[in-house]
């Protein structure tokens, strides 16, 4: 009476398209996944991740690493490394979906740096989907969603699934970073002498900058941009979600601020994953549970995105 | 199971397993978790995550952390506890045509009792590994398994309690003499032995200055570990296993079905797949075809002809 498991991940390969450089330290890398891959990845929401095996990547020319990582980046690696998408673009052919996943990266250590190197044509192997998205309220009017640094990708993906798929809804996008330098996206003046994030200005939805520095958009965290923004606004919580990814400092700030406005909030939390798929436990998440008590969840399983409200944060 | 023309079934501790490979304890989930990337009833067994009488929440992040060549874990067993696992797991393994070990743990050998005693009723679980080894728990654990008269207490403890399914003891490799904790488990009884375990390491981040992993250390697994680990069940085998006629499972950094080889040649009956799961979830199922092709290259019908086969 063997009931299969329904299989909704797996070991695929990927073909690299193109592995573009876009800012100091940013790459977009853009995938096109196998037979078996488009179609385990056909339904795959915002938020969800997977994982690559980039043990078999070998290291670029020493004068491409950049300089503080030429210590670090010759450690050999193997485990996989996780990544979100920035935007997933699935085409229906007679012969079933083609799907083709596009990544955005930071360099940052051994994996990354070996990412580099990655040109047209490499294959590459791949696990997933993996974990849970975003999950689109029902009557979804308003979208208030926040990027900080490398959380931007599934931010910007999330923000293009609404356009498709919710036309009704209105977004707005709130991106941080350090200093303008180190924000994940090309910034640009726009009509009103402000400043515009290109690849939110694609989509057409609106994008406000808040630097740490002050070197682009507004001087301070971004949470506090969103919280005078919101002052100004009213956005409803029975229509109006906020959403939000990056680092968790900034997720901490993110929840508080939607619990101020009484709006609901998912984040997306990050983790250093052994497996992705529920085997190892590495990936905990402390939860406040009902008795004042708090208990474990799995980043890669029960999340990434989990209820603001449930998350409990720990000083830095 | 039958590759065709060869037979790769062996006999551990009087269970017949379909193939000499199994998945390590606390990197296979609880039960079916694998079940997406491999047809379960091609390993030899799966040993679920240890299993405690009460939930654990186990320790704060980071839990882990890559080393070259490996990495370091320091989960702090965590898991659903024995009531939950029964409710939710048991079902599942029940319907899973394999063998399945229960990896035991506690602070106390009643804990250990109290749970080895309810588990062996039921019909699903076919066997227990007794760990005595984990690196990661401040309490329990890791003292039990380097004083030979603790182990002995607790292997005899158990095995009582066993209602005769087949009780392995896992060995922690963080010992002067591991012949010597070995020989104290098969004297109480042990039907089979387990190792190795995690070596108890350390990383440390030089920004901070602080060790990376927020238990400071933890146990180091993957490839790193293989030759140490191949080492000593050879070690294990010579000195105490093939006299006693004990099964030894090994474990420590196995990737590919050559890793396998060495460590059956060495003396180990089957073989547990641990940190190599989580790079490439089917990677029993890999190592499977290559010891039948192995086997076959070498004219061996039976695979249990390799065990101890070293010259
Ligand atoms: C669900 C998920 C989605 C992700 N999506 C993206 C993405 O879209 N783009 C992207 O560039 N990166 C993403 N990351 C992070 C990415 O996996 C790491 O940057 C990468 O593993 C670094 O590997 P490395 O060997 O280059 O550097 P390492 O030497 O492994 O790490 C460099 C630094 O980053 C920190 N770090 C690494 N991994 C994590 C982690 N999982 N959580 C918190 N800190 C970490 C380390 O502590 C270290 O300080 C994601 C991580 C998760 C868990
Ligand atoms: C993340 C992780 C969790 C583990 N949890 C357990 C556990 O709960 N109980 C146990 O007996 N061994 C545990 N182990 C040890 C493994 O079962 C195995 O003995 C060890 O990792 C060596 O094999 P490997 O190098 O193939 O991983 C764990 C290992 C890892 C990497
Ligand atoms: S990364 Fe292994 S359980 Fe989440």
């Amino acid at each position: 009476m063997e009931d299969k498991k329904a299989v909704n991940k797996g070991i695929f390969e990927a073909e690299v398209l193109s592995n573009q450089q876009i800012r100091q330290c940013y790459y977009r890398l853009n995938l096109q996944f196998d037979a078996k891959g488009s179609r385990l990845f056909q339904n795959v929401t915002p938020g969800q991740f997977l994982e690559l095996d980039l043990s078999r990547v070998s290291l670029p020319d020493a004068s491409m690493i950049p300089a503080h990582l030429r210590d670090t980046a010759v450690k050999q690696i193997l485990l996989r490394r996780p990544f979100s998408f920035s935007d997933v673009i699935v085409t229906p052919l007679s012969e079933g979906p083609c799907v083709k996943v596009e990544i955005m990266y930071c360099v940052l250590g051994p994996a990354t740096v070996r990412m580099m190197s990655l040109k047209s044509g490499d294959r590459i192997s791949v696990l997933g989907p993996l974990g849970n998205g975003f999950s689109i309220p029902q009557g979804l009017k308003q979208a208030v969603l926040l990027a900080g640094g490398m959380g931007s990708p599934p931010v910007l993906h999330l923000a293009s699934h609404l356009k498709r798929h919710h036309p009704g809804c209105e977004i707005t996008a709130f991106v941080g970073a350090k200093s303008c330098e180190s924000l994940p996206f090309s910034v640009r003046i726009g009509d009103h002498k402000g400043l515009v994030l290109e690849e939110f200005e694609m989509l057409q939805v609106p994008s406000h900058i808040a630097t740490d520095d002050g070197s682009a958009g507004y001087h301070g965290f971004v949470t506090d941009k969103v919280r005078h923004w919101l002052e100004d606004q009213s956005v409803a919580p029975d229509s109006g979600a906020v959403f939000a990814c990056g680092p968790e400092p900034m997720l901490a700030g993110t929840a508080r601020l939607a619990n101020d406005f009484n709006l609901p909030c998912q984040i997306s939390m990050e983790r250093m994953m052994a497996c992705g798929i529920g085997l190892c436990q590495s990936c905990a998440v402390e939860i406040k549970s009902d008795a004042g008590d708090t208990k474990y969840r799995l980043c890669c399983k029960d999340g990434p995105v989990f209820d603001a409200n449930d998350v409990l944060f720990h000083k830095a | 199971m039958m590759e065709q023309d060869v037979n790769l079934t062996v006999d551990f501790a009087g269970l017949q397993l379909a193939t000499p490979v199994m998945t390590a304890s606390g990197t296979c989930g609880y039960a079916d978790e694998l079940s997406e990337f491999m047809d379960m009833s091609a390993l030899g067994g799966i040993t679920t995550k240890s299993i405690t009488l009460k939930p654990r929440k186990g320790n704060p992040t980071p839990r882990i952390v890559e080393t070259s060549a490996g990495m370091l874990n320091a989960i702090g067993l965590a898991n659903m506890g024995m009531d939950q696992f029964i409710e939710e797991k048991v079902p599942i393994l029940d319907q899973l045509d394999t063998r399945i070990f229960v990896n035991l743990a506690g602070q106390t050998i009643d804990e250990y009792v109290t749970v080895a005693e309810r588990l062996a009723k039921e019909p699903a679980i076919d066997g227990f590994e007794l760990n005595i080894s984990c690196p990661n728990v401040k309490k329990g654990g890791i003292t039990f398994g380097t004083d030979p008269k603790l182990i002995k207490e607790i292997t005899a403890a158990v095995k009582n309690v066993c209602l005769g399914k087949p009780l392995m003891v896992k060995l922690t490799p963080t010992v002067m003499d591991i012949s010597v904790t070995a020989a104290a488990a098969v004297e109480a009884g042990a039907d089979a032995l387990g190792l190795v375990n995690t070596f108890t390491a350390m990383v440390i981040d030089i920004q901070k200055r602080t060790p990376v992993l927020a238990n400071r250390t933890g146990g180091l697994s993957g490839p790193a570990i293989k030759p140490i680990a191949v080492y000593l069940v050879n070690k294990v085998y010579n000195e105490v296993a093939r006299d006693a006629g004990i099964p030894i499972l090994g474990m420590g950094g196995i990737r590919t079905a050559s890793d396998a080889l060495e460590f059956i040649i060495a003396g180990a009956t089957a073989v547990g797949i641990g940190t190599a799961t989580f790079v490439y979830p089917d990677t029993a199922k890999n190592i499977i075809h290559g010891l039948a092709d192995y086997c076959r290259q070498e004219g061996l019908s039976n695979i249990s002809e390799l065990v101890g086969s070293l010259r």
